[in-house]
């Protein structure tokens, strides 16, 4: 009996959920950079505000120089100045040169991060030592073949029960895909092929390059609003005005929204992967099957793998890139968020965006 | 009057940077339509040698006749020679000829319980599967790039760069097809048991 049973299937147009999917990231990595220099732009508005003496020569020509009577530039001058470049926007270009060095930092020490904690070993063309482990390798060269590769990338089993995948690595040079020994054993060829389509579609469509960057820069935004917040607080040179509110205002909202922007855009690249799987294996049957079996697998033995999962050191680092999200079937880890913020689609619309819909009885 | 000059340079050189993007993709895109080309040769040629060994070790086990490998044998010279003089047609029929072949082989192992029964058989029915499989997604690969690099070099601001140096970049990629006539045939085929 097959987990597809009371369910009904259509043809999914692989094609318009990739250009949908890839609009919306466009449309968040829009609104990433506009918050970045809304950020820079407030503090450079703080710093030229509260030092009440112009820093351009050119200033000079405007205004006389006398220390405590120089006039006081309103704020909105202040913004006009920065905006068309009259003051040089310090704050932003540090913040920008702080950003590219972490980011270049992160992508030159990302390998190795991701099998952190776990007991694994890799699997090459030699060295197979059963059937699955041998179907296994072909199945990953099947799809590299299939969706143009130029490099093989490596595989790994992890010794775990629990049924799960993620793919890793910062280029095509790098990629890695990892599943557990609970996936190996019980999906059947096809299945398994369609859940490795999937972890490929993740390297192929650069998404660990873009998660990472997204979550560098939101921690760099709160980093970076964090300062003025303190200097604010504690600054003896601020003046009374909006601006000071507009900045205790934002310190509390803006973890929230990089927060939501960084689930939906986790959120959108799973559709896209599940419509790169579809692509390559030309069928949705085969991933709607894994899902299905992954989530009754996870549902029936709760207990257990909650256990597993947290006794696993660094999972926290593996949970966004999993392939199914063990917080779907109730297991969450310790210190994990708020359960209405996930970092997956549910099944049920992983499903629907398959073109997989439930038979109504 | 200088910043009407500034901003004539401004939109010319982003014409220019325009221009050389979509130049640089194009070429990409008809390299790795060529690169996937190649690919179907790989996967054929390793084909032929897997089917080689396999049918020396199914000999083994029955009277398979030797018939039946003089037969892939025969099949793949004459697939070697129609791509040397660029008949394509002759050629993906002599390669269909040796996938008939190979299917024969899987039945062969479900009809001798022997042969079934040992581990080796099932590695060998992976091979035949993984060895059929990684040439088909080849083709579809093959084929999903010419899909790509031909919407795009159709596309509105992508085709007036290709009309400017349709040397380099107009070409002609045939999909991988089968003819009318071998489609006419397999809709009718159904399994004789």
């Amino acid at each position: 009996m097959s987990k597809l049973d009371n369910y009904s299937s259509s043809a999914p147009d692989w094609r318009l959920s990739l250009q949908k999917n890839q609009k919306n990231t466009i449309k968040v990595i829009i609104l990433f950079f506009l918050i970045y220099t809304a950020i820079g732009f407030i503090f450079d508005l703080y710093l030229y505000d509260s030092m009440h003496q112009p820093v351009n020569y050119s200033d000079l020509i405007h205004y006389s120089v006398v220390r405590a009577n120089a006039p006081i530039l309103p704020l909105s001058t202040v913004a006009l100045y920065l905006v068309t470049f009259k003051i040089f926007p310090i704050a932003t270009c540090v913040m920008l040169v702080i950003a590219l060095f972490s980011l270049w930092i992160t992508y030159a020490f990302h390998r190795g991060l991701m099998m952190l904690g776990t007991d694994y070993q890799e699997i090459t063309a030699d060295n197979a030592k059963s059937l699955e482990e041998k179907q296994l390798y072909n199945v990953v060269e099947e799809m590299k073949i299939a969706s143009g590769l130029g490099f093989m990338p490596k595989i790994y089993i992890i010794d775990a029960s629990y049924m799960n995948a993620f793919a890793s690595g910062y280029s095509e040079k790098s990629a890695l895909i990892a599943i557990t020994r609970g996936l190996l054993n019980r999906l059947d060829r096809n299945e398994l092929e369609a859940v490795i389509a999937h972890e490929l579609s993740h390297i192929r469509h650069n998404d660990i390059r873009l998660i990472l960057t997204a979550v560098v820069l939101s921690n760099l935004i709160l980093i970076a609003f964090d300062i003025i917040f303190r200097s604010v607080l504690y600054g003896r040179r601020t003046r009374d005005n909006g601006l000071v509110f507009i900045i205790i205002l934002i310190r509390f909202i803006l973890p929230v929204i990089t927060l939501l922007l960084m689930l939906y855009l986790s959120r959108t690249r799973e559709f896209m992967a599940d419509a790169g799987s579809v692509e390559l294996m030309r069928s949705n049957e085969p991933l709607a099957s894994a899902l299905l079996k992954i989530h009754s697998d996870h549902t029936e033995n709760q207990e257990a793998y909650n256990q597993q999962y947290s006794k696993t050191p660094h999972e926290n680092v593996r949970r966004p890139s999993y392939f199914y999200s063990p917080q779907e079937a109730g297991i969450t880890f310790l210190g994990s968020l708020n359960s209405l913020f996930s970092t997956h689609p549910s099944l049920e619309k992983r499903l629907k965006a398959l073109g997989i819909v439930q038979n109504k009885t | 009057m200088n910043t009407t000059l500034v901003v004539i340079l401004i939109i010319v050189a982003a014409l220019f940077v325009w221009f050389v993007s979509i130049y640089n993709n194009l070429i990409h895109m008809i390299e790795a339509v060529r690169n996937n080309q190649k690919q179907i040769d790989i996967q054929l040629d390793r084909r032929f040698k897997v089917f080689e060994s396999l049918i020396e070790v199914v000999k083994k086990y029955m009277d398979y006749e030797q018939s039946t490998l003089s037969k892939v044998v025969a099949l793949r010279s004459k697939a070697v020679a129609a791509s040397n003089a660029g008949d394509e047609k002759t050629r993906i029929e002599a390669e269909n000829g040796i996938s008939k072949i190979a299917s024969g082989l899987n039945i062969v192992f479900e009809q001798y319980p022997d042969l079934k029964a040992n581990q080796n058989a099932l590695q060998l029915q992976e091979e035949i599967v993984n060895t059929e499989n990684k040439l088909a997604f080849a083709k579809q690969a093959l084929n999903d790039s010419i899909e790509r690099y031909n919407a795009t070099k159709k596309s509105l601001f992508e085709s007036f760069v290709v009309a400017l140096v349709p040397s380099k970049l107009d070409q002609n990629f045939v999909y991988w097809q089968l003819s009318e006539q071998t489609v006419a045939d397999q809709e009718k085929y159904t399994v004789k048991l």
